[in-house]
């Protein structure tokens, strides 16, 4: 019955997307049909009440603002002094450039708790540039896709809290937990970036003329903005000043300072700005809203909780049980986002956890980057979404793009799983 | 006709943009409010408000300029007249999907009013109230998509409030 | 067979939810499995604050909430959070007995039935510095989440300052608050021990959860099932105050073996907060006006 379910709901998404219909629109329509198929309830009024509760939701403020924050700073002169500080000290690294993607990515991820923003404002910076300097399209968009999800595993972190709360977690601990694996992460990520570089030595665009230490500290002038910008929005959550949320606000105050002070700020470029963010903000906030529903039906369908419930009913070996849950979550993770997964297994799937001796901080870990791996699994990954918003490149090319940064994410677990003192050992030295 | 339309969907993305701005000066007051001692009561959940307005509003705006996305693999694969199929079947089912948002959205408004249900958090706003914006946008949105599938029926090419703006980051 | 769908915005491990799946076994078992309730805990289905309303408009059956979370709505919602007014599990009980058919008067208004009713362990201060009279609390920043709280920060001289729980955690260690108001559970729940080292037990009030179900689709149930319903749900309740009130010392024990200060408040701090206490009854009368008052009075008939 679950497999039929399952198997009606997945073909009829597959036939509503490849015949064009808007993502949020096709998910909405998935939601409306399972409800009518497999429930007896009327599925209006939930979805109107679960599309206004998300969209009004305070805990998405952050997305819009950082939306705003990556279309301020497009119109300035960051990016490119960005790059100008930094390809001389990146010249000997093999890939370069595309190196700012991951870094980029990686600080910004101690800002923001989601994937989607951490994608969409350094995406937003750093294209043009890498476009305009010739690096190939692949790897510009699969690196942004791969290392925008590190949004979810770098504190601060939406899915943390949402996992903490359901699973009865230290959030302090999940934080704290995330960083090594976060910097594991961004090294494979690099060390990917490497290997394919020394494997197609053409394709990277030459460096710039060869520099001197000095010159290559006169050029890192260029960064003085980026640099403040970035710590005065870390700095801003870190001394207490802000809350996480609020650190958005900063940012979207700090990069109209910054565009003021290059003299890029002015009517055309401020409501050029808005707009855009406007924008793109209501492309994500619209897939959002269908996302929403689909959780709401599939709460109701209970097909997530049945699968989940079968899992654990199978009596596996930790590392089977494991297993099965990656797959299993990857598998769903291709329909529904990362939160709602998290919000539709965890009540049975805890229990199992816990009687197999698996740790519940490391399983939290465990869970955020199997989440990740959702961000870029089509049809349902918003980082494809974003960057299909951005560039225009169909999500399914995206998709393409990023799959070694998805094997990567498969090799992050298996080390996490041989190694989980990455996992543990931070915070058991720093809260105890 | 088109010209009412179309500054229809351009009032809704003045309003979506108000949303945004509001947005971001409800955010802001919390961190200038408590270094000065003062208590803003409910300014997070009215941030939330005007995050919805800036999303619900900008639904038709940001239709009509081609930038809700899709996929477009199947679309760009096959030959014209399998296009203009695909281009109207997804048309009609966006307007179905649309048609029943909008209808619950509104419906969900007058429920509201009807329930005289109030938020629970500090700000204690009715609700009918922000989710006007739920109900605004999501009609705006019914009537572009049947524009959009009116000229389609009628094979003419349906309108957008501006090509894709150079300035955006495009990587083709 | 009828199904219901029954959201609860707790997670699945906290006592009320427990207690909750208990009640729903027990339903199945009574019923001969004619009457299944599906428990979406952990506002899996509905958030917290959708609750009331899907359960209102048929999108579900049953449901639970917290009788404060309606306050907004009429001021009687909000009479189990006035401060000092009913500190103890007997004290609390009494209230409920007083209130509870003004309040389930009120529910059938939005055509709810009330099943039942179960306390939260009281709520305490946490805090980072040692508190020793109500001047120490001047100034201080203060978690607020709910209109009641606030006026009783302000009462007390501190700041309050709203901070979602999602950003709680960060906010304590960061600073942005210092002070917490809530239960040894929820204290216990999001670990405090880790941000905050005091815990002064003033026991200022035990919120109240009830558990409530759609009185169409009560009435849609046949007199065997509606009374296999009403006396799951007496048990339900018989039991849940039995479990918070075992919890509570097992709390405030987990509090003091992660090594937090746990004590009562000091008698100085105690009779000032006594004081904010009585003026916030006060000010809860005017706003309830006489049936509130007359709530009270049969209140303090009980006492
Ligand atoms: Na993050
Ligand atoms: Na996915």
């Amino acid at each position: 019955m679950e497999i039929m379910i399952a198997a009606v709901m997945i073909g009829l998404m597959l036939a509503l997307l490849a015949g064009g219909v808007w993502i949020g629109l096709a998910l909405m329509a998935i939601g409306i049909l399972g409800m009518l198929g497999f429930t007896p309830r009327a599925p209006g009024d939930g979805m109107a009440v679960a599309i206004w509760s998300h969209g009004s939701s305070w805990t998405l403020t952050a997305l819009p603002l950082f939306l705003w924050m990556g279309e301020i700073l497009f119109r300035t002169k960051l990016s490119e002094d960005m790059f100008k500080g930094l390809s001389p000290w990146l010249e000997r690294l093999p890939g370069r450039l595309l190196h700012t993607n991951i870094i980029g990515c990686t600080l910004f991820a101690a800002v923001s708790g989601s994937s989607a923003a951490t994608c969409a404002t350094i995406g937003k910076i750093a294209l043009p540039e890498l476009e305009r300097r010739g690096y190939p399209e692949s790897m510009a968009l699969g690196t942004l896709a791969g290392a925008g999800t590190l949004g979810l595993l770098i504190p601060p972190s939406i899915i943390m809290i949402v996992y903490g709360v359901a699973a009865d977690v230290s959030i302090s601990k999940l934080f704290i937990g995330g960083v090594l694996p976060g910097i594991l992460l961004a090294t494979l990520f690099m060390g990917w970036v490497v290997v394919w570089s020394l494997m197609n030595p053409g394709k990277i665009p030459a460096a710039d003329l060869k520099t001197t230490f000095v010159e290559k500290l006169a050029a890192s002038k260029n960064l003085i903005p980026v640099i403040l910008l970035i710590g005065g929005v870390l700095g801003s959550i870190y001394s207490g000043i802000a809350t996480a949320t609020e650190a958005a606000a900063i940012g979207v105050i700090g990069s109209l300072i910054i565009a003021a002070s290059q003299r890029t700020l002015n009517r055309k470029s401020f409501f050029g700005a808005l707009m855009g963010a406007t924008r793109l903000y209501c492309m994500i906030a619209l897939i959002l809203a269908g996302s929403a529903f689909l959780t709401l039906a599939m709460g109701y369908i209970g097909l997530p909780r049945h699968l989940a419930e079968w899992i654990g009913a199978l009596g596996l070996s930790p590392a089977m049980l494991l297993v099965a849950l990656a797959i299993f979550y990857i598998l769903l993770g291709c329909f529904l986002d990362g939160i709602s997964i998290v919000v539709l297994t965890m009540a049975v799937l805890m229990p199992t956890i816990q009687s197999a001796g698996i740790d519940p901080l490391w399983f939290g870990i465990f869970v955020v980057v199997v989440v990740e791996m959702a961000q870029v699994t089509p049809p349902v990954g918003f980082n494809l979404f974003v960057l299909q918003g951005l560039t225009g490149r169909d999500m399914t090319v995206i998709a393409r793009y990023a799959l070694p940064y998805f094997l990567l994410m498969v090799v992050a677990v298996v080390l996490l799983y041989t190694f989980p003192g990455l996992v543990t050992w931070l915070p058991g030295h720093m809260i105890g | 006709m088109r010209a009412l339309l179309d500054s229809l969907y351009r009032l809704s993305g003045v309003l979506a943009a108000v949303g945004m701005v509001a947005t971001l000066v409800l955010v802001a007051s919390g961190v200038l409010a408590r270094p000065l001692g003062i208590y803003l009561p409910g300014t997070d959940d009215y941030a939330g408000y005007a995050m919805a307005a800036c999303g619900f509003f900008a639904l038709a705006y940001t239709f009509k300029h081609g930038e809700h996305i899709r996929v477009s693999l199947l679309l760009e694969r096959v030959g014209p007249r399998m296009r203009a199929a695909l281009e109207w079947f997804s048309l009609a089912a966006g307007t179905a999907v649309a048609a029943m948002l909008a209808f619950y959205a509104v419906r969900m408004v007058l429920q509201s009013h009807e329930f005289e249900e109030i938020s629970q958090g500090v700000d204690a706003t009715p609700l009918w109230i922000p989710q006007l914006s739920m109900a605004f946008g999501s009609v705006v949105l019914l009537i572009a998509l049947i524009d959009d599938l009116v000229m389609t029926t009628l094979g003419r090419a349906p309108a957008r409030l501006a090509t894709h703006s150079g300035e955006a980051a495009r990587m083709e | 067979q009828t199904t219901w769908d029954m959201p609860t915005p707790y997670p699945a491990s906290n006592f009320h939810t427990e207690n909750i799946q208990q009640f729903a076994k027990e339903v199945d078992a009574a019923t001969g499995g004619k009457l299944k309730i599906t428990v979406h805990a952990n506002g899996s289905l509905f958030k917290a604050n959708e609750i009331k309303r899907a359960v209102q408009s048929g999108q579900a059956q049953i449901g639970e909430l917290i009788i404060s979370g309606l306050a907004n709505e009429d001021a009687l919602y909000a009479l189990d959070t006035v401060p000092f007014l009913a500190t103890s599990y007997a004290d609390s009980k009494k209230l409920w007995q007083a209130s509870k058919d003004a309040v389930e008067a009120r529910l059938a208004k939005n055509g709810l039935k009330v099943l039942y009713s179960v306390a939260w362990p009281p709520q305490g201060l946490y805090s980072m510095a040692e508190l020793k009279t109500i001047g120490d609390l001047k100034g201080m920043k203060i978690r607020s989440y709910s209109p009641t709280v606030a006026r009783m920060i302000e009462l007390m001289g501190g700041q309050p300052v709203t901070v979602q729980a999602a950003d709680l955690t960060q906010a304590l260690s960061t600073g942005v608050v210092s002070a917490n108001l809530t239960s040894s559970a929820t204290g216990y729940d999001t670990k405090s021990w880790e941000q905050l080292s005091h815990y002064y037990d003033i026991q200022a009030w035990l919120p109240k959860n009830i558990v409530f179900v759609s009185k169409k689709a009560f009435d849609a149930l046949d007199q065997p099932a509606r009374d296999a319903l009403l006396k799951a749900a007496a048990a339900a309740e018989e039991r849940g105050w039995k479990v918070s009130e075992e919890k509570t010392a097992w709390y405030i024990d987990q509090l003091k073996a992660n090594k937090m200060k746990v004590q009562p408040a000091p008698e100085a701090l105690q009779a000032e907060l006594l004081k904010v206490g009585e003026k916030m009854t006060a000010e809860w009368v005017e706003k309830a006006g006489p049936d509130g008052q007359a709530i009270l009075d049969a209140y303090r008939k009980l006492k």
